[in-house]
């Protein structure tokens, strides 16, 4: 099967939940933004990375002209209007091939990341999981088949081990058309294959703590 | 589906603003810098900052700019890709005809641009190219999709009437007014050109 082409990290949302008045991507976790931290964890990974801009989209263009000058910056600027679906659409538009999906607020293990990608080349579609932790998680329900994990469906009430991590492999086009959210896409086409990812996402003051930890916990190793 | 690719040529193909390189002869670099950035940002218009600059310019001999804007260098993989795709790329450019034309000649594509009558003692001004007319024009040549680059205020109406508008900053940060004409913004000529060599 193919290799993973590109990635598309979807940055255009509103963050409204932490309300700093920025881009989740852009705030500083030790003194590194999130967004440095994912690209510098899918520059080892992606030959191609496209970011999806839209709400006070000026800073993070800035912040890629000084750091990150080999990021291609997609505007989508309905952000207000649309959602996360919509943004990696958008961002797959001008890729081909086999793209990794994902939201800008993550910050990913290495290590974790490089099986999900490796675990990718083997199937159409790969659908990240991770350890149900977060506040508003969407809950995936899974089987296990011999040696992998197959997702069977998605619930925000009924509760599993498993969460939907945001992030996905899947071809360029897949996302083309999409208005709901992402894993609604999903649905249709269950079940798919999932795999595990080590993941802290920050959408609340108190994520930022757990962010931290996370971080600490990576570094410790 | 046929695809055009239409440039900018100062910024965008040059790794410098032409212009100020041309005034270094008569001492006005400096001068002709600021007018040009502030052009750029769409502080003054296109038309009438440029007719300023061509009357200031047009002075020197056109063998002397010539010989100034051959040695202007150029992004390499901007140029690569303009001359592996001749017949589907366009340089579309504000700048005259008959100053640019070591460039263009260079690249070995196409060329819209503002034109001038080469007289004894230098250029004079005739027409100042509208680069979203440069678009139509492109477009009647039975191209289905047109992908437009470039960095300043007066690439907006060219970024607009494409298909697919990227605003560059390889040199510069683009204008404001160039990235909210486009879908994409680039800071670097191989990441450019392998999104174009992908659409």
């Amino acid at each position: 099967m193919q290799n993973v082409t590109g990635a598309v990290i979807a940055a255009a949302g509103l963050g409204t939940r932490i309300g700093l008045g920025m881009p989740k991507c852009m705030i500083e976790i030790d003194g590194t933004t999130i967004l440095t931290r994912l690209i510098s964890t899918l520059r080892l990974h992606v030959p191609v990375i496209h970011l999806v801009v839209g709400y006070r989209e000026e800073m993070i263009i800035e912040y890629c002209a000084r750091h990150h000058r080999d990021v291609v910056l997609v505007r989508n600027p309905d952000f207000r209007t649309t959602n996360t679906a919509y943004s990696l659409a958008k961002g797959a538009q001008s890729l081909t091939g086999k793209v990794l999906y994902l939201d800008g607020d993550l910050l990913i293990s290495e290590k974790s990341l490089a099986n999900f990608i490796a675990e990718s080349q083997k199937t159409e579609i790969l659908i990240g999981l991770t350890n149900a932790k977060s506040e508003n998680a969407v809950f995936a329900h899974t089987d296990i088949i011999e040696n992998y994990v197959q997702v069977t469906g998605f619930s925000r009430s009924r509760i599993s081990e498993f969460e939907w991590a945001n992030v996905l492999v899947a071809p360029s086009r897949f996302m083309k058309g999409a208005s709901g959210y992402v894993f609604e896409r999903l649905i249709d086409r269950l079940p798919i294959k999932g795999a595990m990812l080590e993941l802290a996402e920050v959408d609340t003051a108190s994520d930022l703590d757990e962010a931290k930890l996370f971080l600490q916990k990576m570094d410790g190793r | 589906m046929r695809t055009a690719f239409c440039f900018d040529l100062d910024g965008t193909v040059t790794t410098t603003e032409i212009l100020p390189c041309i005034a270094s002869e008569i001492g006005v670099s400096d001068e002709i810098a600021t007018l040009t950035r502030a052009t750029m940002d769409g502080h003054i218009g296109f038309e009438p900052s440029f007719r300023l600059r061509c009357l200031i310019l047009g002075h020197v001999l056109l063998e002397r700019v010539q010989a100034i804007v051959s040695s202007i260098p150029l992004d390499e993989s901007i140029l690569s890709f303009i001359q592996t795709h001749k017949s589907d790329s366009f340089i579309v450019t504000g700048n005259l005809d008959a100053w640019v034309r070591p460039i263009v000649d260079e690249c070995g594509c196409a060329m819209y641009s503002s034109e001038a009558s080469v007289e004894t003692d230098g250029v004079r001004l005739k027409k100042v190219l509208n680069k979203a007319d440069a678009v139509s024009l492109i477009r009647a040549r039975g191209y289905d999709r047109i992908v437009a680059v470039g960095d300043g205020a007066n690439d907006v109406p060219m970024l607009v009437a494409a298909d697919i508008g990227i605003a560059y900053g390889g040199v510069h940060a683009p204008a404001p007014s160039a990235i909210l004409a486009s879908d994409y913004i680039i800071h670097e000529g191989s990441t450019l050109c392998r999104m174009l060599r992908a659409l």
